[in-house]
């Protein structure tokens, strides 16, 4: 049995597989308590255990665990970046990940949450967006709505419409995929997507689940009988 | 020139065996495109923001040198930035600029780029083959694992991403074969090899490795510089997901 964890920009999620629980933590304060993994995925998570498995390959395995069509198209919204993955019949056909164009888009958003003492869950998503092409760029776009009269709320909803947009157009335009990453918790970023879109949020443990696959390949053959 | 040294003559590209032959017996020679230790970045205000990381390269070291004199390969081997940076460096620098055209065809062969050694020490072989040429006894890969398809990268880190024997193909194994300006060669992908094409962040060659990456069901990237984490992740998945094991 082990303990996987997916050490993300923020926020690190954990998994015990003996007891099954799942947790998440602050990263800084992971960090500060010297937390490791036996599989470790994620942002400078490349020295953190023994296993380490790469974000895209993670997420590709993660999906493969959680999704049952053969082919699909998963996004990972994170803090700091967007990546996707394009499976078909367990090959990968497509990908990328973008830690420019996407940077700190999800962050950002938090943070302005925060700021704002926004409840995401009420605000209507807003029909029109802020060019975002990243955070800080999109954060001052959305200062200056404020500054000219439009109120916070209805800024902020701009700003999770072009941040959802930009990912939207970042994997292709698709009618449906799935979501993975904390932004699938935040119900206006999920309605922020154009109408008729199927948007499917897996939740914030898909990379974890990824590392199952890791830990199930390397598992003596008899072990993996049982 | 002082009298205690070697004359010293940089080189940019692959020019010409007649003009690099008689040079290695008289001068000490330099590839311009490859990292010198000690070299400072200076060429940032002399080059637009849109030169790929090889050009700035080949500028630093021109800069930096004390060079006697430059040949520079301007052909249709190279780009139109090179042919814009030989005007560059003829009009910054009191030592002469030779300009050459490596229209060759006739092969050296490519035993390195076949060979069964790890991917990096593949390049680096090509490289100072051009400073000294050496006749090395090298097993072939019969069965390259996968391929990597383009131009020498700036971050040699990108080579550690792959399976010893993993066979180079592209703009390297034109170099390999002292044939830069071969398009044939240049565009020779074997059928049924996991292949990246890699070229510079802003190369013209990016129109090419994205098309041949989509025609073969391979991987295209571009690194500007140093090997960033997305990057490196790409490679990693399109390598995992092909069943290729370093």
């Amino acid at each position: 049995m082990a303990l996987l964890g997916d050490f993300g920009t923020t926020w690190t999620k954990l998994l015990d597989t003996k007891t099954g629980r799942r947790w998440i933590v602050p990263t800084r304060e992971a960090r500060a308590e010297g937390q490791r993994a036996d599989v470790a995925t994620g942002h400078n998570a490349r020295h953190l255990g023994p296993r380490y498995v790469n974000e895209l390959i993670a997420l590709a395995q993660g999906g493969q665990r959680m999704i049952e069509e053969p082919e699909f198209l998963l996004l990972d919204v994170g803090s700091r970046d967007v990546k996707y993955v394009h499976m078909r019949d367990g090959e990968l056909v497509g990908m990328d990940w973008t830690a420019t164009c996407g940077a700190l888009t999800g962050f950002t958003l938090e943070l302005l949450g925060r700021y704002y003492e926004i409840d995401y869950s009420s605000v209507e998503p807003s029909s029109r967006s802020v060019p975002v092409t990243c955070g800080i760029l999109g954060m001052e776009q959305l200062f200056e709505l404020v500054s000219q009269g439009v109120s916070e709320v209805e800024a902020v909803a701009r700003f999770a419409r072009g941040i959802a947009m930009n990912a939207f157009r970042f994997i292709g335009e698709p009618r449906q995929f799935y979501l993975s990453g904390g932004m699938c918790d935040n119900r206006l970023f999920l309605r922020s997507f154009p109408d008729g879109v199927g948007v499917r949020p897996l939740g914030r443990f898909v990379l974890v689940e990824g590392l199952m696959m890791e830990l199930e390949a390397s598992a003596p053959a008899e072990e993996r009988a049982r | 020139m002082t009298e205690s040294r070697r004359r010293r003559v940089g080189f940019a590209g692959c020019p010409p065996e007649r003009v690099l032959e008689p040079l290695r017996k008289t001068a000490e020679l330099i590839d311009l495109d490859n990292v010198v230790e000690g070299v400072e970045e200076r060429s940032e205000s002399l080059l637009p923001r849109t030169t790929c990381r090889i050009i700035r390269r080949i500028l630093d070291n021109a800069l930096a040198l004390d060079l006697d004199e430059i040949v520079i390969d301007d052909g249709y081997g190279k780009c139109d930035a090179a042919r814009g940076l030989a005007d560059l460096l003829a009009d910054s620098l009191e030592i002469p600029v030779i300009r050459t055209q490596n229209e060759n065809r006739e092969p050296s062969g490519t035993p390195i780029s076949d060979s069964t050694l790890p991917l990096a020490r593949k390049v680096e072989m090509i490289l100072d083959e051009l400073v000294r040429p050496q006749k090395a006894e090298l097993a072939p890969q019969p069965n390259p694992p996968a391929a990597l398809w383009g131009v020498p990268a700036a971050d040699f880190t990108l080579y550690e991403l792959f399976p010893d024997g993993t066979q180079v193909l592209g703009w390297t194994r034109c170099l390999e074969n002292r044939t830069p300006a071969d398009w044939e060669v240049e565009t020779y992908v074997p059928a049924g090899i996991p292949t990246v094409f890699f070229a510079q962040t802003f190369c013209a060659k990016n129109i090419l490795a994205q098309h041949l990456a989509q025609r073969h069901k391979g991987l295209h990237v571009d690194v500007d510089g140093v090997l960033s984490q997305p990057v490196r992740a790409k490679i990693e998945a399109f390598l995992h997901f092909k069943g290729v094991r370093g």
